[in-house]
């Protein structure tokens, strides 16, 4: 079967389509941006899609980032896949963005829980913890570095050094460390690689990751005040 | 011909299928509209994350339900439009990808919709008028008198150089306590209030440029509210009634102005053509109905359901546009600020 995943959600436009049965078919595309996601995706897909024989209706599944991120920008990757996938009549899988950056790092590297977090400003991160065998330790939150990092130490049973990736790492890695906690920041990209969403998405299973946002954070309203009626009432 | 309209650029998300019949009439296949009236209610406008957020919940099975009433596939369309602005770029970005990807993934063009264009050109899918007429176009967002040439061919002869008539309606609710949205509100305090006992001001009355204004209104009313000590529901009506009379005297004289300026600068009108959702209110309706018959003019008030923002009228500006072979291509942007009239110089206060 095919997937084309796509995410939006962090600093990236990126599509790839892969085979779960043709492990060397691949194509897939990456462009860094911090705006013009929405410009950007759809001429990204048409190349992405051009390269595969048969092209759209070659696909069994979509995969997308849900977030946390970008919140217009992950809106932009879902409403592209939700809309492929009702043209298609094929399903639509989401994937959080914390695993998608955990992945790599739980499939390739030494032994150890991953903790991912991703910049979301004013000093806080979206963040996630993953025990070695991809298990959720810390679940998907917005925190402060500090309430990150003390999430961490809650869930360290055994001194084995965590590994942070994700733009927020460098944060939360400075709040572990003050706690005594091993930790180690990892140098990696800080947008997920689309690959790894294709797997995710290859894995998940459409009814229980359904491609719905995952803000992590609410809208900033507030409800209105009164009127200057109530004002003006003594 | 067959299309499919999304629209997304407020507080309604939007999909409809419409067709072009022989003969050159729209006929409406389907027309499904999910309000999100009761999201924004609590905050007493529209809250544009909280819009947003809406749209992608529940665009793809609104499109899906659409092409299920109009018992079409999309293989069966010619065609995918949305409104690519003016509107409140979060829930335009949502309509906007979601119908680039089902042109892309179905093979079908896809059209760029200027959501004010296609409440200008409502009118011929409900009426079939022909080019050109004048428009009035009063919405929560927009307020505007615009000569429709042609599709793609405005002249914008007025426009408001402040607030838009609905959120005047809006904020007077607001200050007067009464639920959001305000319009329908006013309306019906209105129907029980005294239209003479406050002298509010007419903005703009006599000028000749067509152009709105209603922040002097707003002020008034919110200064004679003020000065009431706890006000009666009797007050409140008495408010409602003689801002909503105020508002009614300034829509028809500007419009008379509209007009004057029409037959000068373009000739003869063949119709008078109101849109968006201030049109709805029943004093406005009757009184440039009345207006309308003074001047030998016809009159077109499209049903309510498409004064409001809708996707009918997107699909309908579809078929035209496609018609005249206007397509547009996958990295199209989309446009927050799109006037309709690109010669009109620019609103100071960044309002089309």
């Amino acid at each position: 079967m095919k997937i084309l995943a796509i995410d939006t959600a962090l600093q990236a436009v990126s599509a790839c389509v892969v085979d779960d049965e043709d492990l060397d078919f691949e194509t897939r595309e990456t462009i860094a941006m911090e705006r013009g996601h929405a410009e950007a995706l759809l001429p990204l897909i048409d190349r992405v899609m051009a390269q595969v024989e048969g092209g759209f209706s070659e696909l069994g599944r979509v995969a997308v980032t849900v977030g946390p991120g970008s919140f217009t920008g992950l809106r932009v990757g879902l409403a592209a896949a939700r809309a492929i996938g009702l043209a298609c009549e094929i399903p639509v899988v989401g994937v959080s963005t914390l695993a998608a950056l955990a992945a790599p790092l739980i499939i390739h590297q030494n032994p150890g829980p991953v903790a991912v977090a991703i910049d979301a400003r004013h000093g806080n991160v979206y963040f996630a913890a993953f025990e070695s065998d991809g298990r959720a330790l810390v679940t998907p939150r917005i925190a402060s570095a500090r309430e990150a990092a003390e999430a961490l130490r809650q869930e360290e049973r055994r001194r084995e050094t965590t590994q942070l990736v994700g733009s927020g790492a460098a944060l939360v890695a400075i709040e572990a460390e003050k706690l005594g906690l091993a930790v180690e920041a990892t140098a990696e990209s800080f947008v997920p690689d689309i690959i790894f969403v294709a797997r995710l998405g290859l894995l998940g299973d459409p009814d229980l990751a359904p491609p719905r946002p995952l803000y992590l954070k609410a809208a900033d309203a507030r409800p209105q005040s009164g009127s200057v009626l109530a004002e003006a009432a003594p | 011909m067959r299309v499919l309209g999304i629209e997304t650029t407020c507080d309604e998300t939007a999909a409809a299928v419409v067709q072009l019949n022989p003969g050159g009439a729209g006929e409406i296949l389907s027309n499904e509209v999910m309000s999100q009236i009761a999201e924004h209610a609590a905050y007493g406008g529209v809250v544009p994350e909280i819009a947003a957020r809406a749209h992608i919940e529940v665009l793809d099975r609104l499109v899906a339900r659409a092409l299920y009433d109009a018992k079409v596939k999309l293989a069966d369309l010619d065609g995918i439009a949305a409104a690519a602005g003016p509107g409140l770029i979060g829930g335009v970005i949502v309509g906007l990808t979601t119908a680039k990807a089902l042109a892309l993934a179905s093979r079908k063009p896809f059209i760029a919709v200027n959501h004010l264009e296609a409440h200008a050109l409502t009118a011929r899918l409900t009426d079939g008028v022909e080019f050109p007429y004048l428009l009035l176009l009063v919405s929560g967002g927009h307020t505007q008198l615009v000569a429709v040439k042609g599709v793609g061919d405005y002249l914008r002869l007025g426009s408001t150089v402040d607030d838009a008539v609905g959120e005047a309606f809006d904020k007077v609710a607001k200050m007067l306590g009464l639920p959001y949205p305000g319009g329908p509100e006013v309306e019906r305090m209105a129907a029980k209030g005294d239209p003479t006992r406050f002298d509010f001001p007419r903005p703009m009355q006599g000028r000749a440029k067509p152009d709105f204004s209603l922040s002097g209104l707003k002020t008034a009313v919110r200064l004679a509210a003020q000065r009431i000590h706890s006000p009666s529901q009797t007050d409140v009506a008495d408010l409602c009634a003689s801002f909503q009379a105020a508002i009614v005297d300034m829509m028809i004289d500007r419009s008379r102005a509209g007009l004057r300026l029409f037959r000068e600068r373009i000739g003869d009108c063949n119709a008078m053509v109101v849109a968006g959702g201030v049109g709805a209110n029943g004093a406005i309706r009757r009184a440039l109905s009345r207006f309308c018959g003074e001047s030998g003019l016809r009159l077109i008030l499209p049903p309510p359901q498409l004064c409001t923002d809708n996707g009918a009228m997107i699909a309908w500006a579809g078929i035209e546009r496609l018609s005249l072979g206007l397509v547009d291509d996958m990295t199209f942007a989309a446009r927050p600020r799109w006037p309709l009239d690109s010669n009109a110089e620019a609103a100071h206060h960044g309002k089309a």
